[in-house]
C-alpha cells in the first residue's frame, strides 16, 4: 500500500513539475535570441564603448577616450550635424503632412481606398529600391526633374551633387517613404474620434476650418505626439534609402549617425570602440523617445 | 454676404454627409490627393520605364519618357548574368524560413504570456516588449562581434535566426491568444492532451488571424531588410537582393539598365503581397502601430 501511494506521489510530483516546466519551455526559444542577440550585444557594446579595437580581437582601454572623442572630433561634429538637421526636417514635415493627408483623406469619399493605397504604397517597396529610383529621378544631367526644371526655365540644380540639395533630398525621400505609415495610423485616431461632434458642431454652424481647428485637432493631439515621437526615432535610425540614393555624399552632408556607426566597423579607419560609443549614444537618445512613446501611449489608452 | 455663409455652411454639411460638394474645399483636397498620386506613382513609372531601355537611351540627354526600342533583354540578361537567380533565391529561402521560425517561437512565446500563470511572467513580457527600444543601428558592432565570434557571419542561420525573435509578434499574438476561451484548453487537459499538442492543435489554428497579420510583415521587413544582410553576407554568394543592388549599384561592373531590371523585379512580389492584403497590412498597422 505505501509504496503505491509514494509511486502516486512520485507521479504527481513529476507532473507538477512538468506542468510548471511548460510555460518556460515555450518561452526559451525566444528568450534565447533575445539574451544571445539583443542582451548580450547591448552589454558587450556598453564595455566596448570604453575599449579601443581595431579588429575586435585585441581591445586596448580607453576610459571615457571614444566619448571624448565623439564630442570633440569635427568628423563627428558634423555627423551630429547631419543628423540633427536630418531628424528635425523629417519629424517636422512627415508629421505636417501626415496630418493634412490624414484629414483629407477623413474627408474624402470618392476613390478613398484607392488614395490610401497610393500614399501607403512607398511604405512597402524596399528602401534600397527607393533610393535607386530617386536616385535615379533626380540625376542632374538625365533625370526627369531636371529635364522638366530646364522645360520651365529653372536651371538644373545638382540635387546629390551639392550639400545641402543632397539634404534636402534625403529628408525628401524620407518622408516621401514613410508618409503612408504615419498617415494610416493618424486615420486611425481620427475614426477613434465620435462623428457626432463634428455633426453638432456643423449644425451649429461651425465651418470646416472651424471644424478642424477646434474641434478635430485638440481630439487629435495624443495620436499627433505619437507620430512626432515615431518620426524622431526613425529619423535617427534611417539609413538604408540614403545609401542607395546618396551613399551618405555629396561631400558627406547625408552621412548620418547609423552610416557612421556601419562604417566603424567596415570601413578604414576601423574603429569598434569608437563605433560602439556612438551606439550608445543613439541607444539613449531612442531610448528617450521610446519611454516618452510609452508614457504617452498610456495617456492615450487612458482617454 | 448671404451667399458666402450659405455656402460656408454648406461645406461644413458635405465633409460630414456627403452632399453634392461646393467647390473650393473639394478643389483644394482633389489637387492635394492628386499632386499625392502624381508624387509617389510618376518617380515608380519612370523607373519602370528606364529598366526597359538600353544604355544609349538612359543618358540620352534630354531624357525619353519611352524606350527607343523595349529592351525586354535587360530581364533576360538579369537572370543569365551575375548570379541574379542566387540572390533571388537568397532572398527567397531566407524569408520563408525566418518567417516560420517567427511564427513558430513568437507564438510559442505568446501561448505561454497568454495562458500560463508562472513565477516571472510579467517581469519577462515587459522585458520582451522592451526589447524594441534596442534596434539593431544601435547595437551594431557588438552584435556583429557577437555573430561572427559564434561564426555566424555568411551563414544562412545568421540571416535568419537573430532576427527571428519579434516583441512585435509575441505582442499581437498574445493579444490576440488572450481572446481564446481557457475551457477550450482545460477540456482538452481533461481529455489528456499533452501541453504541446494544445498549443498545435488548438491554440495555433484558432489564433490563424493573428499569425496571418504576423507572416505578412514577417516577409515584408525581411524581403526588404537590408541592414542586417549586408552585415551578415560579406561573401558574395549569400547576398540578398537588397544587398545585391546596393552594392551592384556602386560598383560600374554591372551595366546599369541590368540593375534597373532587377530592381524592379526585386519589388514585384512585394506588389503582388500589397494588392491582395491591403486590408489586413493597413488594418495591422491602424490597429497596432506594427512597422
Amino acid at each position: 500500500m505505501k509504496t503505491s501511494s509514494t509511486a502516486a506521489n512520485r507521479r504527481r510530483r513529476y507532473w507538477n513539475w512538468r506542468r510548471r516546466l511548460t510555460p518556460y519551455l515555450f518561452l526559451a526559444p525566444n528568450l534565447l535570441i533575445f539574451v544571445t542577440f539583443i542582451i548580450w550585444p547591448a552589454i558587450r557594446g556598453i564595455y566596448i564603448s570604453f575599449f579601443d579595437s581595431i579588429d575586435g580581437i585585441t581591445f586596448t582601454y580607453v576610459g571615457t577616450g571614444n566619448y571624448k572623442a565623439i564630442f570633440n572630433d569635427p568628423t563627428v561634429a558634423s555627423i551630429a550635424k547631419n543628423t540633427a538637421t536630418y531628424v528635425v526636417f523629417y519629424m517636422f514635415f512627415s508629421t505636417l503632412l501626415a496630418l493634412v493627408f490624414a484629414l483629407v483623406l477623413n474627408e474624402q469619399r470618392f476613390l478613398r481606398g484607392f488614395f490610401r493605397a497610393i500614399i501607403f504604397l512607398p511604405v512597402m517597396l524596399s528602401p534600397v529600391v527607393v533610393g535607386l529610383i530617386w536616385n535615379d529621378v533626380l540625376d542632374r544631367k538625365v533625370g526627369p526633374l531636371n529635364t522638366f526644371l530646364e522645360a520651365l526655365g529653372g536651371g538644373s540644380p545638382g540635387w546629390l551633387v551639392e550639400p545641402p540639395l543632397g539634404m534636402l533630398a534625403a529628408v525628401f525621400v524620407g518622408i516621401w517613404v514613410h508618409l503612408g505609415f504615419y498617415t494610416i495610423i493618424l486615420l486611425a485616431g481620427l475614426q477613434g474620434i465620435d462623428r457626432s461632434l463634428f455633426e453638432a458642431a456643423a449644425i451649429d454652424g461651425a465651418t470646416r476650418w472651424q471644424i478642424n481647428k477646434l474641434i478635430i485637432l485638440p481630439l487629435l493631439k495624443p495620436t499627433t505626439l505619437i507620430i512626432v515621437i515615431l518620426s524622431t526615432i526613425h529619423g535617427f535610425q534611417s539609413f538604408d534609402f540614403i545609401y542607395t540614393l546618396t551613399g551618405g555624399g555629396p561631400l558627406g552632408a547625408t552621412t548620418l549617425i547609423v552610416q557612421y556607426i556601419y562604417e566603424r566597423a567596415f570601413q578604414i579607419p576601423i574603429q569598434y570602440g569608437l563605433g560602439s560609443a556612438a551606439g550608445v549614444i543613439l541607444f539613449l537618445i531612442i531610448f528617450a523617445f521610446t519611454a516618452l512613446n510609452f508614457v504617452m501611449g498610456r495617456k492615450r489608452d487612458a482617454v | 454676404m448671404r451667399s458666402k455663409v450659405e455656402s460656408q455652411q454648406k461645406s461644413s454639411w458635405t465633409s460630414i454627409s456627403n452632399r453634392k460638394a461646393p467647390s473650393p474645399s473639394v478643389i483644394l483636397r482633389t489637387s492635394l490627393l492628386l499632386t499625392l498620386t502624381f508624387v509617389v506613382l510618376a518617380p515608380v513609372t519612370w523607373f519602370v520605364l528606364s529598366s526597359f531601355k538600353d544604355l544609349t537611351d538612359l543618358s540620352a540627354r534630354p531624357p525619353k519618357l519611352f524606350p527607343t526600342a523595349w529592351q525586354f533583354s535587360n530581364y533576360t540578361e538579369a537572370f543569365k548574368m551575375y548570379d541574379y537567380k542566387k540572390y533571388f533565391f537568397n532572398s527567397v529561402f531566407v524569408t520563408v524560413v525566418a518567417t516560420m521560425l517567427t511564427l513558430l517561437i513568437n507564438s510559442m512565446a505568446a501561448f505561454a504570456f497568454a495562458k500560463y500563470n508562472f513565477r516571472g511572467r510579467d517581469g519577462l513580457f515587459v522585458l520582451t516588449l522592451a526589447m524594441i527600444m534596442i534596434p539593431l543601428q544601435v547595437i551594431l558592432i557588438p552584435i556583429y562581434l557577437v555573430v561572427s565570434s559564434l561564426g555566424l557571419v555568411n551563414t544562412y542561420w545568421g540571416m535568419i535566426i537573430p532576427a527571428a525573435a519579434t516583441p512585435t509578434g509575441v505582442f499581437v499574438i498574445r493579444q490576440y491568444m488572450l481572446t481564446i476561451p481557457d475551457e477550450l484548453i482545460e477540456s482538452a487537459r481533461m481529455d489528456g492532451a499533452g501541453e504541446f499538442r494544445i498549443y498545435a492543435r488548438i491554440m495555433l489554428p484558432l489564433a490563424k488571424p493573428a499569425l496571418a497579420v504576423i507572416a505578412i510583415f514577417s516577409i515584408l521587413w525581411r524581403w526588404n531588410d537590408f541592414l542586417w544582410p549586408l552585415l551578415i553576407a560579406q561573401d558574395e554568394r549569400l547576398y540578398t537582393l537588397p544587398v545585391a543592388l546596393a552594392l551592384l549599384n556602386g560598383q560600374l561592373v554591372v551595366p546599369y539598365n541590368i540593375v534597373l531590371a532587377m530592381s524592379v523585379m526585386s519589388i514585384i512580389p512585394v506588389l503582388f503581397i500589397f494588392v491582395f492584403m491591403q486590408r489586413q497590412i493597413i488594418q495591422g498597422i491602424a490597429h497596432t502601430g506594427l512597422k
